[in-house]
């Protein structure tokens, strides 16, 4: 019976790394291959933590098996052995996580830096965001810059951002963005915290009530497929910080557009939005369904 | 000992887990009377009540009147001819098909398979159908030939059951199982969830006489209403929007025709008239004898032709005619246009400053006014403006750029045109122009930017921060 515990509780880490070993593959779990350059970079950071972490798992399992094993072969009249420690063992396991804490803290310094640090941002995305994005309970309220809008630096750009502009470009749960190259969108909440969160872009930036936080990201669509009824390729955009009971609304979409594509659709928009009921065609509304 | 602690643990929180089911699992869903239904005296009320059931069903067992112009998604059709097999046979289509939705099921409506006792030939698996052939395969052996003429309806009420899913995971917690915008999350919101039954919708593209089209339906289910918590539904594919949109319209039908109903029965029976009349010495026995003779009678024709009423206003309002085109196009944005919409703002014409304020602030001196409230001599508790909900409503703050009916010209032509239903927003179709519409427009439009074209020196303040 003492044995069978041994065994009993050595087979579920053994299961957990089966599974875990098997997850990429099957893809359980795993939000897929990275489809922004930055992403792949993340992916990496979290592999060597990944890594570490199995490594660590599986030594701490094996030495718990031993233990247990070599407990269970204990005669009945022989007695257990008392110790105080060992002043080795605590040195060599508080200073090896250390180290291994350390490497990590600056190996990912530099990846980190890029996604998250201002001065490192490629400045033609900083001199031209793209949008502003408010996540509000319980969707995301997307403005544009009208499409002829050229920001004259820094100031113009806080000017926006505080002041709307007539020709600004309003939609919602429908983020567009060109395809390929940096962009830059300026995140703000309307009421509590949100988070927005496009798993397959690995962009994951919490929305804090009264600060405008920018976050760039780079869409190359290296794995997506290109979807004809949107001109576009569509990422999941969704909430990550729960803000209240309507938080699983907040589902909308970022769609990475070609150059021109995005251009024709930023125009199409503009068009929309300024449709008087009497020059415009209107196509989207349908009389009878 | 710690086996027991362990077990005891266990136990304990079976007991809190069925005390939670107990708690979630409450009794199912049910569609509630509306108070003034439950004013009426009790076997007038009743009979609305099962009026209800009779053509509207339970929210668990929907009936799908085809009277109202609802998608219900049914396809209707008759046997042409018996085909090679007994599970083929070629169809004539009511309207015509081009293909069948999958996993299409067919019931019999009549026939010798209609009239089966067992269910075994009733909901049949459609396998497959050729619009070129017109004949449909059966996944299942009929044990006859079905007949020619024989009737059937494939896919009964399935648009309207996979709308109950959606409205039950997304809108009814703010709207409500009845569609009375009193879910349980609907206190905590401010404007309140609207309530379907009065079939009235706020922002719409129709005059002001006529209902939501479709079209505005599902423009406000996919853009949410900026300035309140109805949120974007964006990402619905199109079969989930209409089967909401089906399912809401349902409800609001439904809504309707018990107002209807009560409307009509209200004068005489409500509990308040009968004990009046009573009152004046008429004996219960002989008000409980016309009443039963009214609704045996005539009643049924009565509801009858309220239904009819009600389904004519909604296909009415996806007509043409219903609505709202400017007659000119969009007088350009000009700086004269906008001053002559400013003064129209300000006049004795339009009166807009009268509610929104001279400044377009929401505060105009109609909003420190105490009022009636309708059909009462009491004044209301606050003052200001009330809608037909009797909610206390804000004059939109116009400097704010949020607009609930949308932000294009035609979107702030229409609120001019034919007002906000259900709303103090009157509708001024008959009072202003075309083209003075437009100037108010455009000067409306501009508000939100005031003072912004001389915003270079403020800028490098900020900056400078």
């Amino acid at each position: 019976m003492k044995k069978f515990w041994c065994l009993f509780f050595m087979f579920w880490p053994i299961v957990a790394l089966v599974v875990c070993a098997m997850a990429p593959g099957m893809n359980w779990w795993f939000p897929g291959e990275s489809n922004s350059p930055i992403g792949v970079e993340i992916d990496g950071l979290f592999n060597l933590i990944l890594i570490i972490v199995t490594i660590v798992f599986i030594g701490t399992q094996i030495a718990f098996g031993y233990v247990l094993w070599k407990g269970a072969h204990i005669q009945k009249n022989e007695k257990a052995l008392y110790t105080h420690g060992s002043h080795n063992l605590e040195i060599i396991w508080t200073v090896l996580p250390c180290v291994v804490m350390l490497f990590i803290a600056l190996y990912q310094m530099e990846v980190w830096a890029k996604f998250r640090v201002q001065s490192t941002f490629d400045q033609d995305a900083v001199s031209q965001p793209i949008a502003e994005v408010t996540a509000r309970q319980f969707e995301w309220r997307i403005r544009y810059p009208g499409p002829d809008t050229k920001f004259e630096g820094k100031a113009d750009i806080t000017d926006w951002l505080k002041n709307p502009r007539p020709t600004d470009l309003y939609t919602v749960n429908d983020l567009h963005v060109p395809a390929g190259k940096n962009v830059l969108i300026h995140l703000r909440s309307g009421d509590v915290q949100h988070s927005f969160f496009v798993p397959e872009l690995r962009i994951k930036q919490d929305a804090v009530p009264g600060t405008v936080i920018p976050i760039w990201f780079n869409v190359d669509n290296k794995t997506k497929k290109y979807d004809e009824s949107i001109k576009g390729f569509s990422y999941e955009l969704v909430c990550a910080e729960l803000c209240g009971w309507g938080h699983y609304k907040m589902q909308a979409r970022v769609v990475a557009q070609l150059e021109d594509e995005y251009k024709n659709y930023l125009l199409q928009l503009q068009k929309e939005q300024f449709d008087d009921g009497v020059s415009a065609e209107s196509d989207d509304d349908e009389e009878e369904e | 000992m710690s086996f027991r602690l362990i077990n005891s643990l266990i136990v304990l929180s079976f007991i809190c887990c069925s005390g939670c089911d107990s708690l979630f699992m409450s009794s199912p869903a049910e569609f509630k009377l509306s108070k003034r239904t439950k004013s009426l005296h009790g076997p007038a009320k009743n009979a609305v009540q099962r009026n209800l059931l009779d053509k509207f069903g339970t929210p668990v067992d929907m009936k799908a009147w085809e009277r109202f112009p609802i998608n219900y998604g049914s396809i209707k059709g008759k046997v042409k001819e018996p085909g090679s097999s007994t599970n083929a046979f070629s169809v004539s289509f009511n309207n015509e098909q081009e293909i069948l939705p999958e996993n299409s099921i067919l019931r019999w409506l009549t026939g010798s398979f209609a009239a089966a006792e067992e269910d075994l030939f009733r909901d049949i698996p459609i396998e497959s159908y050729s619009a070129e052939t017109g004949e449909i395969v059966l996944a299942k052996k009929l044990s006859e030939d079905p007949k020619e003429g024989d009737q059937f309806i494939i896919n009964p009420g399935f648009v309207l059951q996979h709308g109950r899913k959606l409205y039950m995971t997304h809108c009814l917690h703010c709207h409500g199982v009845s569609g009375d915008g009193n879910g349980p999350t609907s206190e905590y919101l401010n404007p309140r969830p609207r309530d379907y039954r009065d079939g009235v919708f706020k922002f719409t593209s129709t005059l002001s006489t006529e209902k939501v089209s479709h079209a505005d339906l599902q423009r406000i289910v996919k853009k949410g209403i900026p300035g309140t918590y109805m949120p974007s539904f964006m990402l619905l594919k199109d079969d989930e929007l209409e089967a909401i949109l089906s399912y809401v319209q349902w409800l609001s039908s439904r809504g309707e025709l018990e107002k209807k109903m009560v409307a009509e029965l209200e004068a005489d029976y409500s509990t308040a008239a009968v004990r009046s009349r009573k009152k004046e010495g008429e004996t219960s026995e002989a008000i409980s004898k016309e009443l039963q003779e009214l609704l045996s009678v005539e009643f049924s024709e009565t509801v009858d032709g309220l239904a009819t009423e009600v389904a004519e206003t909604w296909t009415r309002a996806n007509s043409k005619e219903s609505l709202v085109v400017p007659k000119i196009s969009r007088v350009p944005d000009s700086p004269e246009s906008r001053q002559k919409g400013r003064e129209l703002y300000l006049s004795n014409k339009a009166k807009c400053a009268t509610c929104h304020g001279p400044k377009g602030i929401g505060n105009g001196p109609e909003t420190k006014l105490f009022r009636k409230i309708p059909g009462t001599n009491k004044e209301y508790d606050q003052p200001g403006l009330f809608d037909m909900w009797d909610k206390h409503v804000k004059p939109r703050d116009l400097t704010r750029g949020i607009y609930r009916g949308g932000r294009r010209p035609i979107d702030l032509y229409s609120r001019v045109y034919s007002g906000i239903k259900g709303t103090p927003m009157p509708a001024f179709a008959g009072t202003l122009t075309d083209e003075e519409i437009w100037h108010l427009t455009n000067y409306v439009m501009s508000v939100p930017f005031e003072g912004q074209s001389s915003h270079a020196t403020e800028t490098e303040k900020v900056s400078q921060k």
